[in-house]
């Protein structure tokens, strides 16, 4: 038997200490030793650097690298510039950011004000979605607790550098999630994505340079500052280096966060750290990386889990939300779920997504009403081809890969439901029309 | 249709807010949805209009930002709001039958209000709460790990 996988704490370390979210405790535990290294013995561009050698990657969806999104920043801009961490966490499967800023709140301010100083920020917003009332009141009392001890405000730590932060909350919509929404809803607008190019690192919140940055992500960069870009290499992949915390969810025995380095078995991370497919059950299939990406069969649990392998098998590692369905699972009403999801959330900017996730939506619900006819099976690829590519934003993409994925895995179910007209018995109906629903 | 005065409270958070952002109407969203809170549960057009002028944002914006966000009601609600979870790792773990148990013991259907105006039940998409699945918010607290016997226990802390 091979070792069993271990967890390798790096933002979750101090999760399980009930008083880590307070200043003295944080600071107990090394809290903002990296910061004062930083602004004490590095310059800007030299924590850019850093940042860059350790190859952080974004850790909110696209994976994108940190420093290297840093570097974008014009150095030279005369003006403010913003830094908004990213706590809207809506992707069904994901529930790791919440899981931090109530946890371990100072190690991702402690992260905030490093990436500001590193890139001339003077003010920071933390957008959290609307729910976490929790964590929102964690956060605030974090920052005013390190206003007091001088790590914010003006002159931090005597260097000259002054950087302001504030929470600010969205209040329900999984769009403003996306960067570019998430600044017009900051901006006080309904959450609208913006065009790219210009991208936010010249033109973001009200016009001016912008750098967007996951939660998870920056708590992981004060541990790269204090521990050295070459420590965080040394782990994960040479393509995905370092860690990630991968939100286990649905038919496990342990449902949790687990962080875990990049390139490990997803199969050890179900059983070695999840315990297993619940009840003794045997694998279906599972979801990789949150609700946007395709699901993979049981064949492949073996794979590693980093950004280029899912790739390769036709997935994504998106969040890292890690969705694990049992033999049991009705991959049909899985589906009408999720699709349901996009069609309520879609913001209606733009038409592929607006109406293709709609029509999706009624097909899936057509079926599972035993009123499925088989061309329907094609009609919903057709309009994935309508959606993908054509929409605005990336939340467009997000919609097809469920629906594609599962009716190429599992196209016998879907007509098992069609041909037998099988009826889906529904154990409530969803009311979005009532007293929450969006009108349109 | 009259303004209304706005809260204090909702005056404040503004206050405390508004030197760290380059626009008042910055502030619009955060700021509407805490003044639900204080006038009366919901976003009715007399706050919109209040809202409008204390943010200087027009009217018709304030009511184009406020219709878009689903935390943001549209119509009275209940002293309380369930929002119980209806995504996909809940729907895993018994989140469907915890919604239809819900609906019996409160004796009205997902969107409705109990006639006493105590309870509001809304279905929602993932709370960030997937490993504590099935889970549902009431209010601003999280229930996690829902089973069908801790329901009377959690319901009675709200009344
Ligand atoms: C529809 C949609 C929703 C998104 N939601 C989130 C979210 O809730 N949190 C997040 O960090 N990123 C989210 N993203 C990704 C962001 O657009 C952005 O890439 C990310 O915040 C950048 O931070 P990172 O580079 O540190 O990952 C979303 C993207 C899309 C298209
Ligand atoms: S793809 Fe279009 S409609 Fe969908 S969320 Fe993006 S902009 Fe809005
Ligand atoms: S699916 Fe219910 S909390 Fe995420």
């Amino acid at each position: 038997m091979a070792e069993k996988l271990k967890e390798v704490k790096v933002t979750t370390a101090l999760c399980e200490i009930p008083v880590a979210h307070r200043i003295d405790v944080y600071e107990a535990h090394g809290g903002y030793l990296a910061l004062k290294k930083a602004i004490k013995e590095m310059k800007p561009d030299e924590v850019i650097e850093e940042v860059k050698r350790s190859g952080l990657r974004g850790k909110g969806g696209a994976g994108f690298p940190a420093g290297l999104k840093w570097s974008f920043v014009p150095k030279d801009y005369v003006g403010p510039k913003y830094l908004a961490c990213n706590a809207d966490e809506g992707e069904p499967g994901t529930f790791k950011d919440r899981y931090l800023i109530e946890k371990n709140p100072h190690q991702v301010i402690e992260g905030c004000i490093i990436a500001s100083y590193a890139v001339g920020i003077s003010h920071c917003y933390i957008y959290t979605r609307g729910e976490f009332y929790l964590g929102k009141e964690r956060m605030e009392e974090a920052i005013e607790d390190a206003y007091r001890k001088g790590y914010l405000g003006e002159n931090i730590l005597g260097s000259g550098y002054s950087l302001d932060m504030v929470v600010h909350t969205g209040a329900g919509s999984y769009e403003c999630g996306e960067e570019t929404a998430l600044l017009t809803s900051l901006e006080g607008d309904r959450g609208h994505p913006k065009m790219k190019p210009p991208f936010p690192a010249t033109h973001g919140a009200w016009g001016k340079p912008t750098v967007i940055n996951n939660v998870e992500t920056l708590a992981t960069v004060p541990p790269i500052i204090k521990e050295g870009a070459d420590w965080h290499t040394s782990l994960g992949t040479d393509k995905s280096p370092g860690i990630k915390i991968v939100s286990v969810s649905g038919h496990v025995e342990r449902p949790g966060n687990y962080e875990v380095e990049y390139g490990v078995p997803t199969s050890s991370i179900i059983n070695d750290l999840a315990g297993g497919v619940w009840k003794g059950r045997k694998l279906k299939c599972f979801i990789p990386g949150g609700s946007s990406t395709p699901a993979l069969p049981a064949e492949k649990v073996d794979i590693p889990y980093d950004y280029e392998s899912l790739a390769s098998a036709g997935s994504m590692l998106g969040s890292g939300a890690l969705i694990v369905f049992d033999e049991t699972t009705d991959i049909v009403r899985v589906a009408e779920i999720i699709t349901r999801f996009y069609a309520l959330e879609s913001c209606g900017k733009c038409t592929p997504c607006r109406e293709g996730t709609r029509w999706m939506l009624q097909i899936y619900e057509r079926i599972l009403n035993g009123a499925g006819r088989m061309e329907d099976l094609d009609l919903l690829l057709d309009i994935c081809g309508g959606v993908e590519f054509k929409s605005f934003c990336p939340f467009g993409d997000a919609t097809v890969g469920i629906v594609r994925s599962t009716i190429n895995l599992f196209r016998d179910e879907y007509e098992d439901y069609i041909k037998n007209h099988k009826v889906y018995e529904r154990e409530f109906i969803p009311v979005r029309h009532g007293v929450n629903g969006r009108s349109g | 249709m009259e303004s209304l005065a706005l809260h204090e409270a909702v005056k404040k958070f503004v206050e405390e807010r508004i030197s760290k952002y380059p626009t008042k109407r910055s502030l619009l969203v955060p700021t509407l949805l805490l003044a639900q809170e204080y006038h009366g549960g919901y976003i009715s057009p007399e706050l919109v209009k209040s809202i409008a002028k204390y943010l200087e944002v027009p009217e018709q914006e304030v009511h184009s930002t406020a219709s878009f966000y689903s935390l943001l009601n549209k119509h009275k609600v209940g002293r309380h709001t369930i929002m119980a979870c209806h995504n996909v790792s809940c729907y895993l773990r018994g989140g469907d039958s915890l919604i239809k148990k819900l609906e019996e013991k409160l004796g009205i259907k997902v969107g409705q209000t109990t006639p006493d105006g105590r309870f509001t039940l809304i279905s929602v998409e993932c709370i960030a709460a997937c490993g504590g699945a099935p889970a549902m918010i009431i209010d601003k607290d999280y229930f996690e790990n829902m089973t069908e016997e801790k329901l009377d226990e959690v319901l009675a802390k709200f009344t």
